[in-house]
């Protein structure tokens, strides 16, 4: 049977300007439009000939409010992947496989909010979803949930402080040279760092996540078109999904627990998919909803141990263009802004297509990985044409 | 009897845990057990993974465990805007040794000195009030 690996790529990417959360000139179905048009433009592709739509989460733009707009010819697929930022890779892989049973000729995959015409991030990604056991105990924000892992990879498995503030350092640190991101004039120092407030013990302000409006998508196609279009294919090599045994909807009561994100069993099947390890990765774009969870994603996903997270994880090691594994090089969710993640998309292509603001050299494997500690995530590695 | 948490119920997750909070509105700590392979389910669920039994028995058990992990709140969120007034509040997750290990979500009373994983933890049962939500809880308090 035919694979993921290498049979489609991503050609094409639209994004609107990342607004401040509740600014956004128009509600998230505009956004989400202007995205998927301006997604065309950039692949060369028409936006009434896209027939496959993919989103994930609590996404509200969906394809039969979307199409009378984009004057779609005909819907030939559509889906949502479960159930919050975990799904984004998967999205992917959604896509690819609706192009690979020939079910669907170009997919978008893209994300909207907008809380000016909405509710807030947090509550609308619960899709009133949060269990009685917390809300009843005063916990009800995504922050405050993996606060509680956090604790763990710190307190427990010893990661220091020091990891988490490379971490968020690195992505400002990169956020600056982008006139996209929303946090281009933060400075962190250590100073700045130290000094931010509390939200959910451990995690201090510049440990979470942006919250903003805005719109991003992606188009897949099949390899073969890919190589006949303007662009410079990112192919997808292994985008799986999924959630461990003993995992699930458990309210803390995983067996075993993850301090980290959950996905090592979904890094050995994307390494195994893809034929590459984490030693052939050039950069990475690591989903950030806290800065801790991401680590554990790195962790899960082989590039450092609890043991040498604090040696690892340095500001160093993790910025573009020398470092052992720049991450988040568009700024990423802590400080380019954040529509669920989605961003982190359009920058692994931007990475494999020599586009970033913060470009790694020669980028052959860019990886994305999905929501850390969601109760189902993903995660993806793009190539460029000689990883195929 | 009524139950207040019936009045103002909560939904989302598997949410087959009605009998947990009954159980604490009677003053008693309850987990659930499933009959047929005595295998401790938390949460609680409608089919028991192992054996494929549906059928549970809920257990009175002593509330007393260990700090699993914690978190402390200095934010007021907008679903929990109740506890606005406890703000910085912490919410302890408990291990209970008695139930195989499960983990209890509960505020923090009293003392916070020694609140560290593995810390010895004593809960009692707080009746239904506005900041649980009109449900009854388990209040945790550090072991002296």
């Amino acid at each position: 049977m035919k694979g993921i690996r290498g049979a489609t790529a991503v050609v094409g990417i639209g994004q609107t300007p990342y607004f401040k959360r509740g600014t956004s000139p128009g509600p998230a179905l505009k956004l989400c439009l202007q995205a998927i048009v301006s997604a065309c433009e950039d692949a060369g592709l028409d936006p009434r000939d896209v027939d496959g739509f993919v989103s994930y989460a609590s996404e509200t733009s969906d394809v039969q409010k979307l199409m009378p707009g984009l004057g779609t010819r005909e819907v030939r697929f559509a889906a949502l992947t479960w159930i919050h930022g975990g799904g984004i890779p998967g999205a992917l892989s959604i896509a690819a496989s609706a192009i690979i049973t020939g079910q669907a000729e170009i997919v978008a995959v893209y994300r909207s909010m907008a809380e000016s015409f909405g509710q807030r991030l947090r509550v609308d990604v619960a899709q009133n979803d949060t269990a009685a056991q917390y809300l009843v105990n005063g916990i009800e924000s995504p922050t405050q949930i993996l606060a509680l892992r956090a604790q763990r990879l710190m307190q427990y498995h010893g990661v220091p402080r020091s990891a988490l503030r490379a971490v968020s350092q690195a992505s400002y640190y990169h956020a600056r040279n982008n006139p996209r991101a929303v946090g281009r004039h933060v400075v962190l120092d250590d100073e700045t760092y130290d000094a931010s407030r509390m939200i959910a013990d451990p995690h201090r302000l510049f440990d979470c996540s942006r919250e903003n409006d805005g719109a991003c998508a992606v188009l897949v196609v099949s390899a073969e078109r890919a190589r006949h279009l303007r662009t410079t294919p990112a192919y997808i090599l292994s985008a799986p999904m999924g959630t461990p045994g003993g995992g699930g909807a458990l309210e803390e009561n995983w067996r075993p627990y993850y301090a980290t994100a959950g996905q090592a069993g979904l890094a050995r099947r994307m390494w195994a998919e893809s034929g590459y390890g984490p030693r052939d990765v050039d950069v990475a774009q690591i989903y950030m909803n806290n800065n801790s969870v991401g680590i554990g994603a790195m962790i899960d996903h082989g590039f450092c141990t609890f043991e040498n997270a604090g040696e690892f994880l340095t500001f160093e090691n993790l910025i573009a263009p020398s470092g052992k594994l720049p991450i988040n090089t568009s700024g990423g969710d802590l400080a380019e802004g954040f529509i669920h993640g989605m961003g982190l998309v359009a920058e692994a292509v931007r990475q494999i297509r020599g586009e970033s603001t913060n470009q790694v050299p020669s980028t052959k494997l860019s990886l994305m990985t999905g929501g850390p500690g969601d109760t189902m995530s993903s995660t993806g590695l793009f190539g460029s044409e000689e990883t195929l | 009897m009524e139950y207040s948490f019936e009045k103002h119920r909560i939904v989302g997750g598997i949410g087959a845990d009605a009998e947990y909070w009954r159980g604490l509105e009677e003053q008693q700590f309850r987990l659930p057990q499933c009959t047929q392979c005595g295998k401790w389910i938390w949460p609680a669920h409608y089919r028991c993974g192992d054996c494929g039994s549906w059928e549970f028995t809920w257990t009175a058990l002593e509330p007393k465990g260990t700090v699993f992990s914690w978190t402390r709140s200095f934010y007021v969120f907008d679903r929990v805007r109740e506890r606005a007034d406890d703000v910085p509040y912490v919410t302890v997750l408990a291990e209970i040794p008695a139930a195989d290990g499960a983990r209890v979500l509960g505020v923090l009373q009293g003392d916070e000195t020694g609140l560290v994983i593995g810390a010895g933890v004593q809960g009692s049962i707080a009746p239904p009030c506005e900041k649980s939500k009109w449900y009854a809880s388990i209040r945790w308090e550090i072991e002296r």
